[in-house]
């Protein structure tokens, strides 16, 4: 069935897409490859978060890059996912630690399944599901980031003299378009998906109290809510970003040693340094 | 700011509102772990088990204030437990000397609604308006989707209420996205459109493969209609997607006709191409990882345990691809879907009314 429906999807998207489908079924071949990697490394002992936070790199290098080409837009595109990444991984890494969304939950427990896999595995699993939330995340806000700084690019470009406060305005306008899109498709993915627990609470007649307070239920929705919220935190932030890589990446004959210059001089290294590790 | 005070205050109130609660609950107020011993695993991870003896005091109901001391067992994966810290609500059932309790589970809430509060604080921050209405259309096809699980589980028939579902879904949404106009209803016919299309197809290969192994998904319940249940699922999670597609096409297409109002079909045609490639590979990649992340923790806990790609390929992913994939291909169906949709309704619906007008 998987290979058929694959099937299916690849004379579909060539059908659709030409060149640029063929293009983007292999891009996602190489995201699978890489994510399969992840979590075999993962399996094998390596650090969760820190793994997962390497990888994601990969992936945005690969997937803002190789569909969008090298330049200022795209290194702030790439720039805001990293540092919104980053940013929730530090306030929702505590949040869903305190409150606990690691293992399996009570309907779990008590499945078949968890009674003959051994849960000795000598890994934390509250890292393992933090690393699933943010790469759960990755998709969306790569998406967003990049839609917005191909705007207030184009923006730029039809008027140059714009200031750097403008072209910040004109991103947020851009987002108040796109706000519901994204938010639209998680919402319903994550219903789809959860489609199965809902008939189970029903079936089981459980309180409103224990629905609300199941790991169950928190598993679900903590990963929605959180990509929704990053959804939203990275329009503001590739916005900005955008904005001022623009004006940067012009005026760097001028050597002026601004902080997000040097961000931007650095980022640069950085990526660089990462091609020649892929290499 | 204001709603920074109102978010803030809904937060302490989450935080003290176990009087509203009938099951005890408790605030853990001391804990002492002790290291119980070592296992091992299969892969020769040595797993290490801590004994917690808590203190903790009852909260809520006639013993309010009351001491009991709490006993709880941990490993440091925490695959099959939990540990618990200072601070930590939990449900309880107290023993009847009120001196003992066993653990429940934790008390959640506060984090749900934090989470539910930040996002909602975010939303409102980037747009009021928008914001707002995107929050009200959420709720109500919140509330859309447990009538239509009420009626299921009175005995409706579940591949009728999923096709009433869809409709009710794709209206209501795109009415609040787009507003009453054109371009909404030709974004409505297309994903009702592809929407069956997808249905179409995942009909014919599903009889044409081998049965799904349908008892190894999530949360299975007793019920013949495992195979019904996993395509509402599958479509509703496309449906998410195609509506997304749609919207944008066809906004896409009344700006060009609007700006160009005399546009001819052919160069038409090619801006929606155009459109469909930008679209397409990221909008493919949302999905993607939106629904293979989910999986990770079990396939960690599986692949610890010796399982072969094969096996978690072929029982454990299958779900979960077999969702991407209806939802990609429904991205991908929904660019000529929706083009022409967009095409047919607004240019023709044009030049009609020029005609008229003539």
């Amino acid at each position: 069935m998987i290979l058929t429906l694959s099937i299916i999807l690849f004379f579909l998207m060539v059908a659709v897409g030409g060149n640029r489908g063929l293009d983007s079924f292999f891009a996602l071949v190489r995201t699978l490859l890489a994510l399969l990697v992840n979590i075999y490394l993962i399996a094998w002992g390596m650090p969760p978060v820190f793994i997962t936070v390497v990888i994601s790199i990969f992936f945005v290098v690969t997937v803002i890059y190789s569909q969008n080409g090298r330049n200022a837009k795209m290194h702030a595109a790439a720039f805001s996912v990293l540092v919104v990444l980053i940013f929730i991984l530090m306030t929702a890494g505590p949040v869903l630690w305190s409150a606990g969304i690691s293992g399996y939950n009570e309907i779990e427990q008590y499945e078949e399944i968890s009674m003959y896999l051994s849960p000795d595995l000598g890994v934390s699993m509250s890292a393992i599901s933090l690393s699933a939330v943010l790469l759960g995340l990755l998709g969306a806000i790569m998406d967003t980031a990049v839609a917005i700084t191909t705007a207030v690019n184009e923006v730029h470009v039809n008027q140059p003299l714009l200031t750097e406060k403008e072209l910040f305005h004109s991103g947020l306008a851009v987002g108040k378009d796109i706000l519901g899109t994204t938010v639209n498709t998680l919402f319903f993915a994550g219903l789809g998906e959860s489609i199965m627990l809902a008939v189970l609470f029903m079936r089981n007649e459980d309180s409103f109290a224990t629905i609300l307070n199941s790991k169950a239920l928190f598993q679900e929705v903590s990963g929605l809510l959180i990509g929704a919220s990053g959804c939203l935190l990275i329009i503001p932030v590739s916005s900005l970003v955008c904005a001022n890589f623009l004006m940067i990446s012009e005026e760097k004959e001028e050597k002026n040693e601004k902080m997000l210059q040097k961000c931007y001089k650095y980022f640069e290294k950085l990526l660089k340094f990462v091609k020649d590790m892929l290499k | 700011m204001g709603l920074l005070l109102v978010f803030a205050a809904v937060f302490v109130f989450m935080q003290y509102n176990a009087f509203l609660y009938q099951d005890t609950v408790v605030r853990v107020t001391y804990v002492d772990n002790t290291f119980s011993y070592d296992s091992e695993g299969p892969d020769g991870d040595v797993e290490r088990y801590y004994d917690q003896s808590m203190k903790a005091r009852i909260l809520n109901g006639e013993k309010r204030g009351a001491e009991i001391s709490l006993s709880n067992i941990y490993s440091d994966s925490g695959v099959n437990d939990e540990s618990y810290r200072k601070g930590d609500r939990l449900f309880v059932s107290v023993s009847k000397d009120v001196k003992t309790g066993t653990i429940l589970g934790k008390k959640r809430d506060v984090y749900l609604v934090m989470l539910i509060c930040i996002f909602l604080f975010l939303l409102l921050l980037l747009n009021e308006k928008r914001g707002g209405i995107i929050f009200a259309s959420l709720l109500i096809n919140i509330s859309v989707f447990l009538f239509a699980l009420s009626m299921y589980g009175q005995g409706g028939k579940l591949i009728s209420i999923a096709f009433a579902l869809m409709l009710v879904f794709s209206i209501l949404t795109l009415l609040f996205a787009g507003g009453f106009h054109k371009k909404t209803f030709a974004a409505i016919l297309s994903t009702l459109l592809t929407t069956l299309l997808c249905y179409g197809i995942y009909e014919i290969v599903l009889h044409s493969c081998k049965r799904l192994p349908y008892e190894m998904m999530d949360y299975v319940v007793n019920s013949a209609d495992l195979s019904d249940l996993f395509l509402t699922g599958v479509l509703m999670g496309s449906l998410g997607a195609v509506m997304d597609v749609s919207i944008s096409i066809a906004a896409g297409v009344a700006e060009i006709i609007k700006q160009t109002p005399d546009i001819s079909m052919k160069a038409l045609i090619r801006s929606v191409r155009e459109m469909g490639y930008d679209i397409m590979g990221t909008m493919i990649n949302v999905l993607f990882f939106t629904y293979i992340s989910g999986a990770i923790p079990i396939l960690v806990v599986k692949i610890k345990n010796g399982y072969t790609l094969y096996h978690l390929v072929n029982f454990q992913l299958i779900f979960e691809i077999i969702r991407f994939l209806m939802g990609a291909i429904g991205i991908v169906l929904a660019i000529p879907v929706s083009g022409l949709c967009a095409v047919l309704l607004l240019h023709m619906g044009n030049r009609n009314e020029e005609g008229q007008v003539k």
